[in-house]
């Protein structure tokens, strides 16, 4: 409620400015601030959140001010229509760039960053030649009279423009899809295998960042007037959204805002001649200062300072039975048949059959090599395979993308952890529900993390980091995170390795228990001990096939199996 | 002699290896097996200067090399066969080789140096300047034992170079490494393939969950029923 | 369609000013591929080289040429500087983009407080020479360029090929800790790459003062095309980036001789563009 009156003020307060009669210089210095604010978190909602650093929104703000430009300034339309026409544009162009880029998984990081520099110079110069002709366009609007100067009504527009970008910039920080952005933005490839799409949100968040790029650049065609190729696509707004994100902080929604304001400050404070020389300078040691002294922007760092680090509240259990009847039935479900992978000339997979049968333990072993961690990774769908099939329920998995087999519900650990390292352990669990088999928004994710988090004896590290756990923690954060999406199939890779023998008795015991409650699961290992006492069935895999399958006691006598551990002696 | 006293090695933010000692004398060839997990791989690394050391000593002829930058490993005497080879892929056979000989006492002798090692391999003869990434597995592991003789090592650390490789290519290379320590050369090997690895060598160390679990001749080793339960679990 | 003459002056003042391209994208080509380091200021330093050049050639009345015994050393160090810059406060790939961008402004606002942002030329007797090839003509400031593009590219390439100084180069940005145990010290050679990467933008200068009006907003205008030649040309080669940017800058000059001048960005970065989408793999 108190939120809500103070915007309401705030409003108001904002709306009143060009009413006040403020020389025209201050409402056009506001103008560029609210314009900045725009740019800049519109950027962050693709680059920020998900880690792709776009150098080419000067391309979709200009394509914005062109559209307006031309359909204004050439053919005479009211602009006020021509403003979601100048969304729409560069919403389309940013949603065909972005349905060919997104498909490449190498084109992350530096490249994407380049390329979308390149798409800049390019529209520019279609621009110039097909659309401005070379000397520019004026546009002359009838301004419709909402405020008392032309000035203030832009004004007034760009402040519509400001809040609607900050709204979704902060209903997507609190939503799914921006834990999801967050997500691909650490790791995109476990992001994917924990089931967030990631190509459509890759995608999604680019059209709107694109979108709103373009209602500024529409707007600010009739704040200048006179339109031109150079002082549109410049590529000194590509990276002044850069740097006004980075140093307000690119984690926070509010961030960019942050850094917006402070840099058109600096900028405009100084105007005349020389001391915009200086100006600039001290924005770049700015720069640098900032980078070098705060990663996380001046909003990232002083949130870290006032992380509450009082205990967490705990939410109501849930009171579903936790007790399911294990049900071992015969038939298998997963059915995996001539699977095969190569890696650059080493046959990882060359053919392997199993089983897994509803409701068991099955133990994978076999020497170092064999195959064990890339049988995980074709079934998760980390890696495609060359061949074979796996039908998980009766259901094909080759071919599927990997959220769509998390989705199925299939879940599996990485034998060295690799949570989402900025997001924190409650972050990280709560994730999979969110994208799992039943998805739940944040709220319902959040109640099923802690179950996981008692589960696991995490509920006290809630809100750290996984770079503050030590690797016992860090392994059952990555038990508790593929346990939260209540998976049928659970695969865990070498949990057990480094463990001293007392928590590796709280380790049999955990795993124990997540079999009752009715979970399958394939357990990847090497402590022998673990193997013997845990498993019902256990496969041996040597030189990428499954050589032996059946009950423990007797497959690890079996001479080949033997052989296979001990070696034959051959000198 | 190359001396380990109490070496422990973090990997990451856990213990890899805790406090182990071991040593190899002079033109000794020594073998250290032991479950995967053990820690194998990160105490050779630590003994060649490419992993850090957290506490404990190392120390070549009784001078101490703990605390020395790893570009200096290599003047000492020490040279790594990594596990999984760790070539240098993009540049040829001849330039690994050859760059086995960076250090300025092993550059002096590179002629004589590349003739030996293609006594050893004459296959690489042929394959000098074929891309190292293009080799197949075994050819690869010859070109990284080779690589390390290049340096004129007194002390050879090799890691699990059986791994992936055919068992003929296997009783090749174990041959070769019975060859260069008869030439001299200190050996230590780290291997998963127990058996054919026991029969190599007169002292055995068995590592287990970061610890030193036995020491001593390899025959016993082989019977004794921690060994199985540590492999086998029976 | 223009003349076989004006064609042919066309194909070769897009040869000179691509091997300018390819000079500046050597420096850029070896801190990116080799160090992991997105040098923007690259394009700043060799600004500065060029003015410092102009300052001392039209007011000291020195010999350009001879401009670069001071001006290499001095941004030897200065590469070096930046290195241990980026060494002591561990800087990600992605922030020595923001870092130099910062540096970028900072010589770029230096420059224009020193020598304001009007134009300077530099007037030298070097600049007079021309000669005759058929019915073409060749300036020797030009031709000088080429030549420091071709010296140094190549150069730079045998080095790398040759020399046990470039094999400890290449293993080190494969594997940096296995070339250790050889006995390969990657920080002397991260120090070296750096310098050296610095010293080739003092060239960069001095051919930008011999051939161009300088101007301080020049700086980015470079920056776009000369990326492109890089990323072309392939990171941590250094003759890729030469015959890249004569490419880009040949289809520029044709595209402006046969039509609208301002087209001729669309072709080099629809190229670039290209590479991207269908070749991206080269660049990882």
């Amino acid at each position: 409620m108190r939120t809500a009156l103070a915007l309401g003020a705030i409003a108001i307060v904002l709306c009143a400015v060009p009413f006040v009669g403020l020389p025209a210089f201050y409402e056009s210095f506001l103008y560029l601030l609210l314009s900045a604010i725009v740019l800049a978190t519109s950027w962050n909602l693709l680059s920020g959140y998900s880690g792709y650093f776009s150098f080419g929104h000067g391309a979709f703000f200009g394509v914005g001010v062109y559209t307006t430009a031309a359909l204004t300034g050439k053919l005479g339309w009211n602009f006020l229509w021509t403003l979601p026409l100048a969304a729409l544009a560069a919403m389309v162009l940013g949603v065909a760039l972005g349905a060919v880029v997104f498909r490449v998984r190498a084109l992350r990081g530096e490249l994407f960053a380049l390329l979308t520099l390149a798409i800049t110079f390019v529209l520019a110069t279609i621009a110039l030649n097909a659309v401005d002709g070379g000397p520019g366009i004026m546009v002359n609007a009838d301004i419709p009279k909402l405020a008392p100067t032309a000035s203030g009504v832009l004004y007034l527009l760009m402040l519509a423009a400001a809040a609607l970008t900050l709204w979704t910039a902060y209903a997507m920080f609190h939503s799914r899809f921006g834990t999801g952005l967050f997500a691909i933005h650490d790791d995109e490839d476990v992001a994917e295998v924990m089931g967030v799409p990631t190509y459509r949100f890759k995608l999604a968040a680019f059209a709107i960042s694109c979108a709103l790029a373009g209602l500024a650049g529409g707007i600010h065609a009739i704040f200048v007037s006179y339109v031109t190729v150079a002082e549109t696509f410049s590529i000194a707004l590509a990276v002044n959204v850069v740097l006004m994100s980075a140093l307000g902080g690119t984690r926070h929604w509010l961030g960019p805002a942050v850094g917006a304001v402070a840099i058109t400050v600096l900028l405009y404070a100084f105007t005349s001649g020389q001391a915009a020389v200086i100006g600039r300078a001290l924005t770049g040691l700015i720069l640098i200062i900032v980078i070098v002294a705060m990663p996380a922007g001046i909003l990232g760092q002083i949130l870290k300072r006032f992380r509450t680090k009082t205990a967490p509240v705990r939410l109501p259990r849930s009171e579903e039975s936790m007790q399911k009847a294990v049900r071992h039935s015969s038939e298998p479900i997963l059915l995996v048949r001539g699977v095969a992978k190569a890696f650059k000339g080493i046959q990882a997979l060359a053919g392997v059959d199993l089983e897994v049968r509803r409701g068991e333990i099955l133990g994978l072993v076999g020497p170092n090599g064999s195959g064990k961690s890339t049988l995980i990774n074709v079934v998760s769908g980390h890696y495609a395979v060359d061949g074979g099939s796996i039908r998980f329920e009766g259901e094909e998995l080759v071919g599927k993308p990997a959220h769509r087999i998390a989705r199925a519900g299939i879940a599996r650990t990485y034998q060295i952890p690799r949570p989402f390292p900025q997001l924190t352990v409650l972050q990280n669990i709560a994730l999979p529900p969110m994208f799992g088999q039943v998805v739940m928004d944040r709220a319902s994710a959040e109640r099923e993390a802690w179950r996981w988090l008692e589960f696991t004896n995490l509920a006290d590290k809630a809100h750290r980091y996984p770079g503050e756990l030590n690797l016992h923690q860090r392994k059952f954060l990555e038990l508790a995170r593929a346990l939260a999406s209540r998976p049928k199939l659970l695969f865990l890779d070498e949990v057990l390795s480094g463990l001293t023998p007392a928590e590796m008795d709280g380790a049999l015991r955990l795993i124990r228990a997540i079999r009752d409650q009715g979970a399958t699961i394939v357990f990847v290992e090497h402590v022998m001990r673990a193997v013997m006492e845990l498993t019902d069935r256990v496969a041996v895999l040597t030189y990428g096939k499954a050589i032996a399958e059946g009950v423990p006691g007797e497959v690890m006598r079996h001479p080949d199996v033997v052989s296979a551990y001990l070696g034959a002696a051959h000198v | 002699m190359y001396e380990v006293a109490g070496v422990a090695v973090n990997y990451g933010a856990a213990a890899a290896v805790s406090d182990v000692n071991l040593r190899i004398d002079a033109g000794e060839l020594v073998v250290v097996v032991g479950p995967n997990g053990a820690g194998k791989s990160t105490l050779i690394n630590a003994m060649a200067g490419v992993h850090p050391v957290a506490s404990g000593r190392l120390a070549v002829d009784g001078q101490d090399i703990t605390r020395e930058p790893p570009h200096r490993f290599c003047d000492r005497g020490i040279a790594i066969v990594p596990e999984g080879r760790r070539l240098f892929v993009n540049l040829t056979v001849r330039e690994n080789l050859e760059l086995g000989s960076y250090r300025a006492e092993a550059r002096r002798a590179r002629g004589d140096s590349l003739k030996r090692v293609c006594a050893l391999f004459p296959v690489l003869g042929e394959r000098m300047d074929a891309p190292a990434g293009a080799l197949s597995g075994g050819q690869q592991q010859m070109v990284a034992i080779g690589r390390a003789l290049m340096a004129r090592p007194r002390f050879l650390l090799l890691d699990e170079p059986s791994l992936g490789l055919s068992p003929m290519i296997v009783q090749d290379m174990f041959r070769a490494v019975r060859e260069i320590n008869a030439g001299g050369v200190a050996v230590l090997l780290v291997e998963q393939n127990i058996a054919a690895a026991l029969g190599l060598a007169r002292r055995a160390y068995v590592l287990d969950e970061g610890r030193i679990a036995a020491e001593g001749e390899p025959a016993n080793l082989l019977s004794r029923p921690e060994i199985q339960k540590a492999y086998l679990g029976t | 369609m223009p003349s076989a003459t004006l064609l042919g002056q066309s194909v070769l003042s897009g040869v000179f000013i691509g091997a300018l391209y390819g000079l500046l994208g050597l420096g850029l080509s070896l801190s990116w591929g080799m160090l992991r380091q997105v040098n923007l200021a690259h394009f700043a330093l060799a600004f500065l080289g060029a003015y410092v050049t102009f300052q001392l050639a039209a007011v000291a009345k020195v010999d350009p040429f001879v401009t670069l015994a001071i001006t290499a050393p001095a941004f030897f160090a200065l590469g070096m500087a930046l290195h241990w810059f980026f060494l002591r406060f561990s800087v990600t790939l992605l922030n020595t983009l923001l870092v130099t961008f910062g540096i970028t402004s900072i010589i770029e606002a230096g420059i224009q407080w020193y020598w304001t942002a009007d134009f300077h030329r530099m007037e030298n007797a070097y600049a007079a020479v021309r000669w005759k090839l058929g019915p073409l003509f060749l300036s020797l400031t030009d031709v000088v360029t080429l030549g420091f593009a071709l010296a140094l590219a190549v150069g730079t390439w045998a080095v790398l090929r040759f020399t046990d100084l470039g094999k400890a180069i290449r293993a080190t940005t494969e594997d940096a800790p296995i070339a250790a145990a050889f006995g390969v010290n990657e920080k002397l050679l991260g120090y070296l790459v750096s310098g050296l990467a610095a010293a080739v933008a003092a060239v960069a200068g001095l051919c930008l003062a011999l051939n161009h009006t300088l101007a301080p907003v020049q700086i980015y205008a470079w920056m776009g095309v000369v990326f492109a030649a890089v990323m072309m040309g392939g990171l941590g080669r250094p003759i890729g980036p030469l015959v890249a940017g004569i490419v880009i800058g040949v289809s520029e000059a044709i595209t402006m001789a046969v039509t609208n001048p301002t087209w001729a960005p669309l072709v080099s970065f629809s190229l670039l563009i290209a590479i991207l989408l269908l070749r991206p793999a080269r660049f990882s």
